[in-house]
Parts: C-alpha cells; structure tokens; sequence
C-alpha cells in the first residue's frame, strides 16, 4: 500500500506536473541548398573548357578588342605567352628565355619550332582537328617577336592562329576625337 | 465458416513523422565545388582575333602580301609605320594603299595611331567596295603589338573578315 503525502493534507496524492520542452527544431537547409544549385549550374555553364585553356594572365596587359572570334569546334589550341622579359609556350609553359631571343638567338628559334611541330603532331593525331596556336602577348610587346612567333608556329603546322584580347566594345569610343574631324 | 486466426505478432510501426533526406553531405559537396568555381571564373573575359593562315591565305613574317589571289585593285593594305619608320621618313602613323589609287596617310597625334581617323577609312573603303572581304595589314616591327590588335579590329569589325597580317622586311638607315 502507497503512501501519499499531501502538501495540503488533504490525502490525495501530489500531482507532478511534467514540464513540456519543445523539441529544437532542425534548421532548414532547403533553400539555401536551392540557391547554392543555381549558382552551382550558373558557375558550370560560365565555365569552359576553353577558359581553362586560355585563361588571362597576371602581369599580362591584353590590348582590347571589339572582336571576339571562337575557337574552332575541333580544334587543340597551343598557347604561346609572350611577357615584357620571358616567352612561355605550351600548356605546361615552358620557359623559353626572354622575347629578345626570338630575334637574336637562332637556337632558341629552333628549340621553339621543335617544341611546336611536336605539339601540333599530337594535335593532328585526333582526327579532323586543326591546331591553332593562341598568343597572348602584352599590348607593349614590339611586333617583330609577335610576328617571329607567328612565322615559327605557321611553319611549324599551325593553320589558325588566335590573338589573345580584352573584350572591349567601347575602346573605339574611349579613344581621342579624330584630328581629321 | 473459416475463420482466420489474428497473426501472432502483429507489427504495428508507430506512425512517426517522415524523415527529411540527409542534406548534410550534399551541402558538403556544394561547399567544396563552388569556391573552387569561383576561383575559375575569370572576371574580364577574354576575346579571341583570329587570323587563318591556310593555304591561300597571307603568312605571318614573311615579305609577300597575301592577297588570296585579288586583282590589284583590289587588293588593300594598311601600313602601319613605327618610330623607326619616322625618324628616316618624318612620318608617324598609317597609310592605306588601295591599288592605284593614291595613298591614304593617317598621321599620329602625338605619337598615338588615330584609330577614329582609320576607322572611317575603313568605313570608306567598305562603302565603296561591299563585296570586299579581304585586307591586308603590314606592320613595322617596332610598332606595338596593341596597335596592331586594334588595326585588325577595325578592319573585322568593318566587315573585313579575312585580314593577312604581313611584316615587311625593313631596314633603317640612319
């Protein structure tokens, strides 16, 4: 037999009153996981291939252009990277000395032919692609080593040769009034 | 009348409430790719010019014009001459040859190629020849590589979609 003692001596048995906690309730992820998707599918679509393999250089000065050109559709680009004080060439940017040596050094010129007639051989061994050769020089870079550049890679097999740019549509207009007008 | 007998062990699951899917590790995947896409993502976009040296098209580097096999007349250039060229020739800027005709001279303002004055050259020539596709651009080799980027930017952007990038052989003398 139960014995209960009554605060209030009634004899009835004390009431315990169980205090109600509410569950926490789990955060809701679900729209921020919808936002990360389209930004996730928004980064996806911006992101190509093609950027990857022309991508802009740091300490490079693009000159600017209204221009924009595609690479073509079957193609395996080389790029070739002219700075004020060195020439990288290749996907792995090889280090070819300084671009004075395109003009005044005749085995850097060969070493760059080789180099490139063996990357243009790999290109065509895939068939129906076309190897272009993609330069990106700074805008100060005199155009005697662009041009040396650009004999070295058409001799060498490159058929399409790109010239890295800024898209600019408004250099035209940002440029000085005509003297002529 | 058969009567069936009530199973044994009837399991009743407790009606609880339906779970949400584990969103944890697809957050973590999320989490991972985006920062890795955006530091792909390359702000200024960069544009191609591109200039086709197939067969039949004008070379790089080499003295002859490539022309694709146009009459004289219809054949044009653009010179684009260095500080070189103007310390022997008083001459600083461009000039466009069209055949016969007589030179077109497109002086520097202050040592800067007037691309505004070259534009509406270009403009002039398009209007005069429509069908005209080709052009050719022969650059001085200490011009800069920026002034003949936006040369043959011009002339794409004026209709001129085959543009042969010559450099002729020159010699200074002083």
């Amino acid at each position: 037999m139960q014995n209960y003692d009554s605060p209030d001596g009634s004899g009835k048995p004390a009431r315990r009153v169980r205090r109600k906690y509410e569950e926490g309730k789990s955060l809701s992820i679900t729209s921020l996981l919808d936002v990360l998707t389209i930004i996730l599918v928004f980064l996806i679509k911006n992101v190509s291939t093609e950027s990857a393999r022309i991508s802009a250089e740091a300490g490079l000065n693009y000159p600017s252009s209204i221009t924009n050109d595609k690479l073509l559709e079957k193609s395996g680009a080389t790029p070739v990277k002219i700075f004020p004080d060195k020439v990288l060439v290749g996907v792995d940017g090889l280090n070819f000395g300084n671009p004075k040596d395109l003009l005044e050094n005749a085995q850097k010129r060969i070493d760059i032919s080789k180099y490139l007639q063996l990357e243009a051989n790999d290109i065509f061994k895939t068939e129906g692609h076309e190897a272009c050769l993609v330069v990106q020089a700074d805008s100060a870079i005199p155009c005697g080593y662009v041009t040396e550049i650009v004999r070295i890679g058409t001799d060498a097999g490159f058929t399409y040769i790109y010239f890295a740019t800024l898209a600019d549509p408004d250099w035209l207009k940002n440029t000085s009034l005509s003297s002529t007008q | 009348m058969a009567r069936f007998k009530p199973s044994d062990v009837r399991q009743q699951k407790s009606q609880t409430a339906p779970q949400e899917p584990n969103l944890v590790p697809i957050m973590n995947l999320f989490l991972t790719i985006i920062p890795f896409m955006l530091m792909m993502v390359v702000v200024s976009q960069v544009a191609l010019v591109a200039l086709n040296f197939s067969q039949g098209e004008g070379g790089g580097g080499g003295s002859g014009a490539g022309g694709g096999g146009k009459t004289d007349t219809e054949k044009v250039e653009i010179h684009i001459m260095g500080k070189g060229f103007e310390k022997t020739n008083q001459f600083l800027g461009m000039e466009i040859r069209e055949g016969s005709l007589e030179k077109a001279r497109i002086p520097a303002v202050n040592e800067i190629y007037d691309y505004v004055a070259l534009d509406n050259a270009i403009k002039g020539i398009r209007a005069s020849k429509a069908d005209l596709v080709d052009i050719t651009v022969l650059v001085h080799p200490d011009v800069l590589y920026g002034d003949l980027i936006r040369t043959i930017d011009l002339c794409k952007t004026n209709g001129f979609s085959q543009v042969h990038y010559t450099a002729p052989k020159v010699q200074y003398y002083d």
